[in-house]
Parts: structure tokens; sequence; C-alpha cells
């Protein structure tokens, strides 16, 4: 034993526990499956996702249906019937609609529309807010690398350099100040923290915004003068990648402070109805619940010593940001993204139901709910009460399926 | 903390200034020129032109280069943008197009309807939601846990304008208990001072408009009220949760303090704080919701107000709704922050 090398096997061997240990390995998302499928929560979640999911699709495929040309006067709000009689020659388990269209039809072909909005929505929102929110979290807690801080001070040169150019009218501003700017990274060190550099700058800024303004009146000398002043002296300061976040989730709290469905609703008042157009408002909508996600996961996660040892052995910020850090903060986004898709089928409905979202002849569950509830004073109950239970279901399917997700995927959390 | 106060409050003039230009580009984006839009398609140029003039639409959007050049600074200033704000400041929020009514004006009756419904349902969302939290924390993993538990789930699932039907559908149009919508039935004349219809007729003591305007309000109080009772419900549960296992209940136990002590005194003082946290934004939440709930209630608020402007294409309604909306939501975010440094003095603020 002693001269044989320690592998995983002959350790094991030696203490007796290679079957306990070795045996019956599982994968950290094997495992996980494992308590999500023997959780109620996720059984059910599961289950009810996977039925809707799977008819939405087999009905989209196999179950010709044309919402163009489905009207039939004759079977005006028919009650549901399951059995064929004298006067209804057809089976309409949910009733018919205000066009005679059978309603368990639309609601099945309906699932179509109404989940791909969802997936849709959250695509847009996870990959656009997730991007922002890893940028924010990466370059708040890490050193800008080289060629970032380029494009950063960059950036900043050639926005004070686009407002004197328009202030004053003159083209060369918008490349005095990338220049400037180019000057403030290569020398950043000089006189780095000291009130000489501050002046130098804000006065070099001042001139190269204060001249061009002179071509146009005084006046113009005189702002874009300030302009170039604060651009001088923003460049003089040594910027880092809390500016970039800063900017980045600035921006995220103003989308926050709408209500949401409220901004869905402007979004499509101001694009147009449909059902794309709803799908691009819920997805905007959505952004800074990702991106504020991402950055939290992003910030705790760069703290752990992995990355401290991976950045320490000299491993590039690109490969730790996605082979480290990105793959680390997936548990939260995986179940962030399982509660939006019920949340953004909730809010797709209440589009349609407003009219703002599917447009009419299409099957959409809130579109349905949208011009049959009228008739529900005249007793026809059937025609909004099973979209209505559609969008539950799904809703709540996606809902426990989120919660038994969370519970499997952060064993440590306990609810 | 006064130093705290003040940097939250003018943290906040950021998200404001944004959230008016937001809306203020959004009207500006929007397909159609408002001028044509209020005199109609076949009007005569010069009055499109005079009235592009009133409303200052031939400023440039934001900042006038031409009138820098030439050395004017009100002229530079003078843009759209900031005439919009600068009306807003004094309270001024547009007229509506096609009513030719102040935006001001219609607010006014409309806002009070709003908020009499979003306050009660609030405080219904609220005292049930923390009660069904209170005892499915406490009866942890027993049916009454498990059925509020999944009551509260099937509640965040549930579309409200779907809800809201069905509860009409039941008690309106089934079994007639209560009315299908509006805020007070026509026949019934009740004098408004706030608008708020249930303050008013206490104060008139008009008891029949008391009851009636009651009765308006069960059903889309309900309604609303549903999504954030449920999210209340589950958030005062996991906070209870949390807080039942540290030491100083075991210690409360021990002492032999009766179970209800124990919960209401030492354990849901100290869960509070989120679920503060959930009845704050859920406020905000409540009024965007709203916009739902008085489309099918036919309930003369801001929402519907808001939607019905949608559907008109009457911009300055949803520019000025939206606006008090946001504000209102950003307002609430902002107390509950500032409730946290009251409400738990453990936290410090530099």
């Amino acid at each position: 034993m002693s001269d044989a090398p320690l592998t995983p096997d002959s350790q094991g061997a030696a203490v007796g526990f290679r079957d306990f240990a070795m045996g019956r390995h599982r994968s950290l998302w094997g495992d996980a499956w494992h308590r999500l499928i023997s959780s109620a929560t996720g059984r059910v979640g599961l289950a009810l996702v996977v039925f809707l999911v799977l008819g939405a699709v087999l009905s989209h495929f196999f179950w010709e249906y044309n919402p163009k040309t489905d009207l039939d006067y004759s079977l005006k709000l028919k009650p549901p019937n399951l059995t064929r009689t004298e006067e209804i020659d057809s089976i309409h388990p949910f009733g018919t609609d205000r066009l005679g269209r059978d309603v368990f039809r639309r609601v099945v072909h309906g699932g179509w529309n109404s989940l791909r909005v969802g997936l849709v929505a959250v695509g847009i929102s996870l990959i656009i807010g997730g991007l922002l929110g890893l940028l924010a979290g990466f370059y708040e807690s890490m050193p800008l690398g080289s060629v970032a801080k380029f494009i950063l001070y960059g950036g900043m040169g050639l926005l004070f350099g686009a407002a004197i150019a328009w202030l004053s009218r003159q083209t060369y501003p918008l490349f005095l100040f990338p220049i400037l700017a180019g000057i403030a990274f290569y020398w950043e060190n000089l006189w780095r923290g000291k009130p000489q550099r501050r002046l130098a700058f804000g006065l070099v800024g001042l001139v190269l915004g204060g001249l061009p303004g002179l071509f146009a009146g005084p006046l113009s000398a005189l702002v874009c003068g300030l302009v170039g002043l604060v651009g001088g002296l923003t460049l003089s300061m040594s910027l880092s990648g809390t500016l970039v976040s800063n900017i980045i989730m600035r921006v995220m709290d103003i989308i926050l402070a709408f209500p949401g469905i409220l901004l869905a609703i402007a979004i499509v008042a101001m694009l147009g109805p449909g059902l794309d157009k709803g799908m691009i408002a819920i997805g905007f909508v959505g952004i800074p619940v990702y991106a504020r996600l991402v950055r939290a996961s992003v910030l705790s996660v760069i703290q752990k010593e992995y990355v401290t040892a991976g950045l320490s052995v000299g491993v590039g910020q690109g490969r730790i940001l996605f082979r480290h850090i990105v793959p680390n903060t997936l548990s939260p986004i995986i179940v962030q993204s399982t509660m939006g898709l019920a949340s953004a089928i909730l809010w797709a409905g209440a589009l349609g139901f407003l009219g703002l979202g599917a447009i009419p002849p299409e099957a959409e569950w809130g579109a349905m709910l949208g011009e049959s509830y009228k008739f529900l004073t005249s007793g026809a109950w059937w025609a909004v009460v099973f979209p209505g239970v559609a969008i539950m279901l799904s809703v709540l399917g996606f809902n426990l399926l989120g919660d038994g997700l969370r519970d499997a995927l952060d064993p440590q959390l306990q609810m | 903390m006064t130093r705290y106060l003040i940097r939250r409050l003018i943290s906040v003039i950021p998200t404001l200034v944004g959230v008016t230009i937001v809306i203020f580009m959004f009207l500006r984006l929007i397909p159609g020129d408002p001028a044509v839009a209020m005199l109609g398609e076949h009007a005569a140029t010069e009055n499109v032109e005079r009235i592009r003039e009133q409303l200052g639409l031939n400023r440039p959007l934001f900042l006038d280069r031409e009138a820098l050049a030439e050395g004017d600074l009100p002229q530079f200033v003078n843009s759209q943008y900031l005439l919009y704000l600068g009306r807003l400041f004094q309270g001024d929020m547009g007229t509506s197009i096609h009513r030719r009514v102040p935006i001001n004006e219609t607010l006014k009756e409309r806002f009070p309807a709003t908020a009499e419904l979003a306050l009660i349902s609030i405080i219904i969302g609220a005292v049930v939601g923390v009660l069904a939290g209170i005892i499915s924390a406490a009866r942890r993993n027993s049916i009454i846990d498990t059925t509020t538990m999944f009551g509260s789930l099937a509640g965040v699932s549930m579309p409200i304008y779907w809800l809201g039907l069905m509860l009409i559908m039941l008690f309106a149009v089934g079994l007639k208990w209560l009315p299908a919508g509006g805020r007070l039935d026509p026949a019934i004349k009740l004098e408004t001072i706030t608008n708020l219809y249930v303050v008013d007729s206490l104060l008139t003591g008009n008891m029949e408009a008391l009851k009636d305007s009651l009765k308006h309000l069960v059903l889309p109080a309900v309604a609303l009220a549903t999504h954030p009772m449920s999210i209340i419900a589950r958030m005062t549960r996991s906070s209870m949760l949390e807080v039942l296992q540290q030491d100083y209940i075991r210690t409360a136990h021990a002492k032999g303090l009766r179970e209800r002590v124990v919960l209401m005194r030492h354990a849901l003082k100290n869960a509070f704080l989120p679920v503060i946290t959930i009845i704050g934004l859920q406020t905000g939440v409540l009024l965007a919701g709203a916009i739902l709930t008085e489309t099918i209630f036919s309930w003369p608020g801001i929402g519907k107000w808001v939607y019905d402007a949608i559907l008109a294409r009457d911009y300055p309604i949803v520019q000025g709704g939206t606006l008090l909306i946001a504000i209102i939501f950003v307002g609430a975010n902002l107390l509950v922050d500032l409730s946290y440094a009251f409400l738990d003095p453990r936290i410090h603020y530099e």
C-alpha cells in the first residue's frame, strides 16, 4: 500500500468507501434534477409545464387551425356539450364563442402564441439584462483591462466632443476631445490624484471647448467652454469600471421607476399592437430585473477564493468571466427566468386582454378573454372561464417549477 | 441619519429627471402631430401652425443651438422638453386632445377614485396576507400551511382581470349581491368634498351613499388585493420562519410565554422589515395594476382613464397619468427605504 501511488481508486479501496463515494457519482445538474423531481412542488410544476408545452407544440404542428376562416354564426355562443345533439352536430367541450368558434380548439392553439410570447420576452430580457448585469458586476469589482479602459476613455472623450461639436456647429471638437482622452489614458499616472492634473486637463478642456464655440458666438463660447471644462475634469480623474456600472444601473433604475405593466402598455401604444410588439415590450420591461440579479450574483461570486486563485495564476479576465463566474451565477438566473416566464405569460395575457397584444382573429388567451368578456352578462361564461384557466394553469406551472428549481439548485436555502 | 435622508432624497432626482425624459420622448416618438390631432385631418395649415406655436411644438426638442450662437440665453433653453418640465413644475400637465379639459382638472376627480380603491386593496392585502403568513409559519407543514401556500401561489398565478370577471360573474350576474361596476349608484346623490366617496359620505353623514359606495368597492378591491395578498403572505411566512429559528424565540418559549405573545411580540416585530418592503413595493404595483381592474369594473380612476386615452390616442392624458403613477411608484420605494432607518435601529447609515 505504501509504495503504490495514491490514486482515487487505491485510496478508496484502502479505506473501503469506494462504493459510497465513487459508485453513485452524480453530477451537479443530475443532483439538482433528482432534488427537483423528488419534491412535490417541482413534480407538479414540471408536469403542468410539460403538458402545456407539449399541447401547444403538438397542436401547432399536427392540428391544423386557421383563425381567419374559422367562423360559424349558426353555432354562436353555444354552451359546452360533450355529445352530438340534433341541434348541434359537433362536439364543443368548452362551448363556442361569439363567432361560433370552438373555444377548446382556440384555447389549445392559443397556448402556442401565449407561451411563445413568454419565451421570447424572457429571452430578450435575459440576454440584454444578463449582459448588462454581467458587465456592471464584473467591472465594478475588477480593474479594467487596458482595452476596456481605452474604450471607456475614448467613449467619454467622444461624448464631450460630440456635445461641443453639436453646440458649436463645428466638426473638429469631435476629434479634439478623443485625442485629449487618449492623452489622459496614456499618461494616466501623471500627477495622479494631484490638483495639477485637474488644473491642466480642466484648462485644456476649457480651451478646446471654448475656441470652437467662439466661431459660433460669445455665448456659445461660454457654454462650450463650460462643457469642455467639465469634460477635461472628468478625463483627469482616473476612470474606472465603477463608472460603467453606475451608468448601467442608473438607466436600469429609470426603467424600474415605471410600474412594469404600464411601461409595457406604453411601449405597445407606441409601437402599435401585435404579438411581436408585445414580446418586445414585455421583454424590455424585464431587462432591469435580470440586470440587477446578474450584477448581484456576479458581485458575490467574484469575491470567492477560486476567482482570486484564477486571477493570481494569471488567467485572463474573459476566461475568468465566462468559465468561472458565469457558470456559478446560473442557478439564480434559471430560477428567475422560470418565474419570469410566469409573469411574462401573465403580462402577455393582460396586453391581449386590453386589445394591445395579438390581433383579433389570432387565438391568444388574453385576447380571447378580451373578446368575450362582454358576453358574460348574457351568461356565456364558458368563453371567459376556459382561456383564463389556461393562463392560470400555465402561470401556476411555471411558478411551481420555479419554486421547485430554487429548492433544487440551492440546497442550503431553508424555506 | 439626516445626511442619509438628504442623500437618499437627492438620489431620487436623476431618476425623476430620467422618468420625465422617457415620458416626454414617448409622446414625441409616437407617430402623428398633436396639433393635427387637435384640429383634425383637414385643418388649414396656418391654424395648425398657430397651434404648434401655442404648444411650443416649433421649438427644438432639448436645446436651441441657433439661439446660442446669437447669444440669446433664454431662447437657448426655451425648448420643448424644458417647456414641458417648466409647465410640470407649475402643476400644468397639459390638456386632453379630445375633450379639451385640462388634465389637472380630470386628475382631481380621477385620482381619488384610484387612491380609494388602492388603499382599501392594500389594507385588505396587508391584513389578510400578514395574518395568513403568521398562521402558516406558526403551523409549519400543517394542512393550514399547505392550503395557504397553495392558495397564495394560485393567487399570484391568477390574471387579476380574469379574477375580476369571475367575481362579477359569481356575485354580480349570478347571485346579484353586489354591483358589477362603477363607484356609486347614479340614483344616489353625494356631495363630493375629497372625492373619496367613503370619506365624503362619512363627512356628510350620508349613510345610504356610504353603504352603496362600500358595496361598489368590495369586488374591485378583492380582485386588486389578490396579488399583493398572496405575495405578502409568502413573504411573511418565510421571514417568520427565519426568525422563529432564532435563539431568543427559544428563550421566550422557555420562559413560558404564551404562543401568541411569542409570535406577535418577539417574532413578528423582527420579521416585519422585509414584509414592510413588500407592502410598500406592492402599493406602487397596485396603482399600475389598477389599469386592468378599473377597466373591468368601469371604475372611473386613473387606470381606466389612461387605458381609454391609449385607445383614443389622447397622449397628453397617457403622459400625465403615467407620470403620476411613476412618481407615486418612486415615492413609495423611497418611503420604504427611509422607513428602514426608523424601523430598525440596528441599521446605520453613514
